[in-house]
């Protein structure tokens, strides 16, 4: 995917306005997508292995590969989702939090890398539209600079990998105390 | 899209420039200049970079480059899968069991339905329908929408069961397959194979009522056409003006050159006609081989010579391919009997393979030269939006004029939908090996 870039790294709150007092726990989905194959595509699924003794039991990851819109009408109609996806558009390294519906009607500046799927608006738009209920929760993109076949992480997406974790981490539990209703 | 052109209050004047072709597989743009009512220039654009499978596929085995190919496409993995593994197959004099033949048929049904059902439903009607993308399409008819997904879901589950993912599929083997599966595994599809069938019965309906641009273009059709079947894995190379080849032989006719303008090569006839693959030269020049139930479908339409000319109709080409694949997937489901063995020995020896099948957008050809030990020293891919691409940039040229006299934004949104016709997957043109950078002193 490729993202425009805006002054809002990883750590500004995106989603979560609200006292965490008056906050419900819901369960998440971790989708996350990429190949790792494909050099920095990769990068979200080298994450996803670094968390999974952190994730609370309530909480689900799913490699996807390639988003597509049954993953998201698999996600329980209550629960929240974090999207993890390799980016273009942010410097390679760069980890950026987006909230899941800020995304649909701007596919201006957010379109699919990969050409072979809708784009991330339109998945998620459409999802959210035959669920009747707007997807709720975060994605999490890290920079990329390297996706050819056979290629290898580049050197600052690899290190930013435990970082990538990190901010899985943080994403998934602001959308677990994120109360939609 | 990011449309720059201007029409000036002229009526015999028309540029575009669209930077950023929407709803195609890939990263393109469209030039289009028109002056005096006369085509200067009409260029689709390939900027996507060159990806070099050719090369990475030299020094593996043939069971490797069936694996490797699989990734020069998310949307039609099988297609390089079934030629590359029929290529070899046909190099190495191997007989494979019935059963296995029909496996590979269905896997490439799976594949066919998928495709056809993203592009028609989520990519193409919304032209027709005018809005700008499926989201919006989605507010005023979701149930088509929802159709449509459920349609594509069937195809994902046949290519996922047989091939073991949805996605660039890893079961294919030289002799057969990784593995057999049980008439239970594959008779789990009934279900959901009968609803797609029913759905592409409804979508047929649903797109041959559309009101589509009237435009007729004169050029070369070409296909695979087999005796038997509507053409998948098997046939010969047949054209609208009489070529009939072997499918081995796609470069005694066929060649493929560089244009300055595109990071794909395009593919034109020796004597350097362009010419046009995919459901709706199928359907011209082997709609006689089309499954009854597609058949009936086809002539309830009254559209199959219109078809054949109006690329605005492919989108009921597809539809009916749609139920053609869903048919015969039916026909593979419920027949179906496990072969003896997933696969028959096979030794590995050099020489030389070719073949040629039917992607979704049409025609795919691969050559490879095996060394002694059976190893790949040299591959040639060819897929079909390369050898569509010249054709496309024909048809453009020849139906810019007629928009002319249309407000400008109707004018593109007529030529956007018109390369959109073509369902061109920019991805897998861009995969070529050579690059030749000429520098003038």
């Amino acid at each position: 995917m490729t993202i425009k870039q805006e002054p809002a790294p990883f750590g500004a709150p995106a989603i979560l306005d609200r006292s965490p007092r008056a906050a419900t726990s819901l369960g998440v989905e971790v989708l996350v997508c990429g190949s790792p194959d494909r050099g920095d595509d990769g990068a979200p699924i080298r994450a996803a292995a670094l968390i999974g003794h952190r994730m609370p039991v309530d909480v689900r990851v799913r490699i996807v590969g390639q988003l597509d819109i049954d993953d998201l009408l698999a996600v329980p109609r209550d629960a929240g989702v974090v999207i993890v996806d390799a980016a273009v558009g942010i410097p390679p390294g760069r980890i950026v939090e987006r909230p899941v519906t800020g995304l649909v009607g701007r596919d201006d500046g957010f379109r699919a890398r990969s050409s072979h799927a809708l784009a991330f608006p339109e998945v998620i738009g459409l999802a959210g539209l035959i669920r009747n209920r707007p997807m709720r929760g975060l994605i999490v993109a890290i920079g990329g600079s390297h996706f050819e076949l056979g290629a290898p992480l580049s050197r600052r997406v690899a290190v930013a990998l435990p970082a990538l974790a990190d901010a899985i981490v943080q994403a998934v539990e602001r959308t677990r105390l994120f109360d939609s209703t | 899209m990011h449309d720059t052109g201007t029409m000036g209050g002229s009526t015999s004047e028309l540029a575009v420039d669209i930077a950023g072709l929407t709803r195609v597989e890939g990263e393109g743009s469209l030039r289009l200049r028109v002056r005096d009512g006369a085509v200067e220039e009409a260029r689709l654009e390939i900027f996507e970079a060159p990806r070099y499978f050719e090369r990475l596929v030299v020094g593996r085995t043939p069971d490797e480059v069936i694996d490797i190919v699989a990734r020069i496409c998310g949307i039609c993995p099988v297609a390089y899968q079934m030629t590359a593994v029929h290529a070899f197959e046909h190099a190495l004099g191997i007989e494979i069991e019935p059963e296995v033949r029909a496996l590979r048929r269905l896997l490439y049904c799976g594949e066919w339905i998928e495709s056809h059902a993203l592009h028609v439903y989520l990519l193409h009607l919304p032209d027709f329908l005018g809005y700008p993308s499926a989201l919006d399409m989605a507010h005023d008819h979701r149930a088509a929408v929802e159709a449509g997904l459920k349609l594509k879901r069937a195809g994902n589950r046949i290519v996922e069961l047989i091939g073991g993912r949805a996605i660039h599929p890893v079961s294919v083997r030289v002799g057969g397959f990784s593995r057999s599966f049980r008439r239970t595994e594959i008779t789990a599809l009934l279900e959901d194979v009968a609803a797609a069938l029913e759905i592409a019965l409804r979508t047929v309906d649903l797109v041959a009522g559309l009101e589509t641009p009237h435009f007729e273009r004169d050029g070369r059709l070409v296909a695979l056409r087999h005796p038997d079947e509507y053409p998948m894995n098997e046939g010969r190379i047949v054209s609208s003006d009489g070529l009939d080849l072997a499918a081995t032989d796609w470069r005694s006719e066929f060649s493929e050159q560089q244009v300055a303008w595109s990071n794909a090569l395009q593919s034109r006839g020796r004597d350097g006609r362009p010419y046009l693959l995919g459901p709706a030269a199928r359907i011209s020049l082997a709609g006689d081989r089309l499954h009854p139930t597609a058949a009936a479908a086809l002539a309830g339409t009254g559209l199959a010579a219109e078809i054949a000319v109006n690329p605005y109709r492919s989108i009921v080409a597809r539809a009916i391919e749609l139920v053609d694949a869903t048919a015969e997937a039916l026909d593979i489901v419920e027949a179906y009997q496990p072969p003896e063995a997933a696969g028959v020995p096979w030794r590995p020896a050099g020489g030389s393979a070719a073949w040629a099948t039917e992607a979704p957008r049409g025609l795919i050809f691969h050559a490879y030269e095996l060394d002694d030990r059976g190893l790949v020293s040299h591959a040639q891919i060819v897929p079909p939006t390369s050898q569509n691409q010249a054709a496309i940039e024909a048809d453009l040229a020849a139906f810019a004029p007629r928009v002319l006299d249309l407000p400008h934004d109707v004018a593109v949104l007529r030529i956007e939908q018109l390369v959109r016709s073509y369902d061109p997957c920019i991805s897998c043109a861009t995969h070529f090996l050579e690059l030749t950078v000429e520098t003038v002193p």
